[in-house]
């Protein structure tokens, strides 16, 4: 079946869907009041002011006039905590502490079972994800229905941590195939009520971008470490390191320079040329991914340029240094603001077809995603 | 007065126009294809707080899947000026509401804390198997002196045994220690889990009679005998569940570092006066002059100002250089000195050891 033939199938009252975002007051109000309960609860009032934050964010995104509904609560959120708490943090701090007793302080046990850890929280990230997005999909309502993930967290999971191994066994060439499938697997997964999103696409559009930013990584590090060489050459560095005549104190004034040197160009290349870089996959994926999403038939478009991505990731970082973190739901604002400025959807959607999920309501969310700090709301 | 107003049911996303009037204390809609429903508002809950000049959107207890958009800005300022629990948001109620529980976790957890660092601490202790003692005292020791050299004669092992041996006079049933000497430029001394006991170098150089080494043997074999050192142990690895469990997992491994290890050497003052009155009575019971003791203590707190670690390259000083000497660990030692009484007049203070042994121990480090 066509888009042609999909499009005749609508009956006449389908509608085509606009995004927008319709600010609120009361974000900064939110912002201080959730500072200072996080400060008099020791910050267990996080649960509670994430909850107050989404529901205000989620409430400026407009479809079609009418806004999204956050429906999650604050005791949800600690609930999910304290599951996970339970059944992870505790149990290994519980051993951690048997182990100090059984086998002293300084065991090597301490060290295998920090390192097992680790690979449990590699194995479980993408569990984290699945589950926050899958809880965050059913406490989001428009109209009156709620989202839902249908599929298994755990079969994200294992994927999710293959395909974390294969990137970088394969020096990162693999990304754009796994992206996809992983982007397949969650979207396909994705319900509105009982309407169901569908993502078809292959990866090969996107390695040329991949294979130009990384090419031009490549180059980036290989000319910041040919100026450091040459510079440092040219300056009589090397001469003056092997050169026992020069006393002590002028070598240590060299070598304090060459370390500056080296921070600048590391921090250049690192922190702002390579992710710019970067930004240019990160805006063809965000674009492909949306083309490839369908909505019972209509099609995304996502208008993510390069400089947009640049632009929303350096102001976020400007607001978490300068308000010490604590700007967190401006940031948050801005992601979805982004989202929602630059989507669309070609064609039409009979939204009165749209029944109700009947996919079951847990009643604990996000606790892994939590404890682990998984990214994204 | 009646207005027009959006109703979705739940079931499906399709919108229903209503006709809405408030009747009483109630709300009344009805629409084409929506039945007549009352609702108390009493009953109404915002779904957002109200911005001017958007709709309000309201749900009821009755049914809370569903949705009522209200858009006519004179009717929602009335029915929000009428009813103020409609404003939603932060109020006084919310706020109370988070600091009644916060108040309520808090003494939660200091009860909890205080079950896990005072109470548990000593019941566990006694209940560790010989083996876990033992391996975790050899950890203890081995963090401890690092490379230092275990300093070992025949002439200083004999004074060793013979100290003990005098303090085994006052008290049979004494507990089995094992006292090893290191060649360490700190003064301390110091018991592990499994009944080890640790005296340096220094503490030997400084000491001037075998009744003052006999003193401090006696405070360490106190805290061997109330299982100090296996409570600290427990105490500690309580505190990093609790901080694990506070922050959610974030907290930094207290059991696996340097710190932890000097929290380890920190007793309570309840337990330091617990070990030194075991060491007053043992010495008494076998006729050890305490005031050789006493004498120590005074002289090492003279001493204190001047110790200062001979290594300045930090990776070669062993843990009891990066803790410090004696005074460091053991707190408000001014007043436990003057705890410290001379024998009565009737009891004659026995020979510890020869002089011979007193010398060789002495000289054990070489």
């Amino acid at each position: 079946m066509n888009d042609s033939s999909i499009a005749k199938s609508l009956p006449a009252n389908a509608e085509a869907l606009a995004f927008s975002y319709v600010e609120r007051k009361g974000l900064l109000k939110l912002t201080i009041m959730n500072l200072l309960l996080n400060i008099v609860t020791l910050w267990f009032y996080r649960f509670w002011a994430k909850t107050h934050v989404r529901k205000h964010i989620w409430s400026c995104v407009h479809i079609n006039g009418e806004p999204l509904e956050y429906t999650g609560t604050g005791m949800e959120l600690f609930k999910g905590f304290l599951v996970v708490l339970a059944v992870f943090i505790l149990p290994y701090a519980v051993f951690s502490g048997v182990v100090y007793v059984v086998y002293g302080p300084e065991s090597p046990l301490h060290i295998i079972a920090y390192i097992a850890l680790i690979f449990l929280i590699q194995v479980l990230w993408g569990f984290a994800i699945y589950k926050a997005r899958k809880y965050q999909l059913s406490r989001t309502q428009w109209r009156g229905i709620r989202g839902t993930l249908t599929g298994s967290a755990m079969i994200y999971s294992l994927l999710y941590f293959g395909s974390q191994i294969a990137k970088s066994m394969s020096l990162g060439w693999s990304t754009p195939v796994l992206n996809t499938v992983l982007q397949e697997q969650i979207t396909n997964d994705m319900r509105f009520g009982d309407a169901a999103f569908k993502f078809k696409g292959r990866a090969g559009p996107l390695y040329p971008t991949y294979a130009m930013c990384w090419l031009l990584t490549g180059a980036a590090i290989i000319g910041a470490l040919v100026v450091f060489f040459s510079s440092a050459a040219a300056s009589g560095y090397f001469q003056d390191l092997f050169n026992s005549d020069k006393n002590l104190g002028d070598e240590a004034l060299h070598w304090l320079g060459l370390a500056l040197v080296v921070l600048i160009l590391f921090l250049l290349v690192a922190m702002v040329l390579i992710p710019m870089l970067w930004a240019i996959y990160t805006a063809k994926e965000l674009r492909t991914f949306a083309t490839y999403t369908r909505f019972d038939g209509a099609q995304f478009q996502l208008s993510a340029t390069t400089g947009s991505v640049i632009w929303l990731t350096i102001v976020n970082l400007l607001i978490l240094i300068f308000t010490l973190g604590q700007g967190w739901p401006y940031i948050q604002q801005r992601l979805v603001r982004f989202m929602v400025d630059r989507l669309t959807l070609d064609g039409k959607v009979d939204i009165d077809r749209i029944g109700q999920s009947t996919a079951k309501l847990e009643g604990r969310g996000e606790g892994l995603a939590d404890a682990f700090d998984v990214g994204g709301f | 007065m009646a207005i027009e107003a959006v109703f979705f049911d739940g079931e499906t996303a399709r919108d229903r126009v209503v006709t809405l009037r408030k009747v009483d204390n109630d709300l009344e809609f009805v629409g084409a294809d929506t039945p007549l429903t009352r609702w108390s508002i009493k009953g109404l809950h915002p779904i957002d707080p109200p911005t001017p000049g958007q709709p309000f959107r309201i749900t009821h207890d009755s049914r809370p899947g569903t949705r009522l958009v209200l858009r006519d800005q004179f009717f929602i300022d009335g029915l929000i000026a009428q009813n103020k629990h409609l404003r939603g948001g932060y109020g006084w109620r919310h706020i109370w509401h988070v600091l009644g529980w916060t108040v309520t976790g808090l003494a939660g957890a200091a009860a909890v804390g205080y079950v896990v660092l005072t109470i548990l601490p000593g019941q566990v202790a006694g209940m560790l198997p010989d083996s876990w003692r033992n391996r975790a005292g050899d950890q203890v020791v081995k963090s401890l002196v690092g490379d230092a050299k275990r300093c070992q004669s025949r002439g200083g092992n004999e004074a060793v045994t013979a100290m003990v041996a005098a303090l085994a006079e006052g008290k049979s049933d004494l507990p089995p220690v094992s006292v090893e000497i290191y060649d360490l430029p700190v003064l301390n001394a110091f018991a592990t889990p499994g009944g080890r006991i640790i005296l340096t170098r220094q503490l030997l150089s400084e000491a001037e009679s075998p009744a003052e080494v006999t003193g401090v043997l006696a405070h360490e074999i106190g805290h061997v005998a109330y299982l100090h050192p296996e409570s600290q142990l427990v105490r500690v690895a309580g505190l990093q569940i609790l901080i694990s469990t506070v922050t959610g997992g974030g907290g930094t491994d207290y059991t696996a570092n340097v710190a932890g290890l000097a929290a380890l050497l920190r007793y309570s003052r309840e337990a330091e006066l617990q070990a030194d009155a075991y060491a007053r009575d043992i010495m008494e019971a076998g006729s050890i002059d305490p005031t050789g003791l006493k004498k120590f203590f005074e002289k090492i707190m003279k001493l204190e100002k001047f110790m200062i670690p001979d290594s300045d390259d930090n990776s070669k000083k062993s843990l009891f250089d990066k803790i410090g000497n004696i005074f460091s660990t053991h707190p408000g030692t001014e007043d436990r000195i003057k705890n410290i009484v001379p024998l009565p007049v009737d009891k004659k203070p026995v020979v510890i050891m020869t002089e011979a042994q007193w010398m060789a121990l002495k000289n054990i480090c070489g």
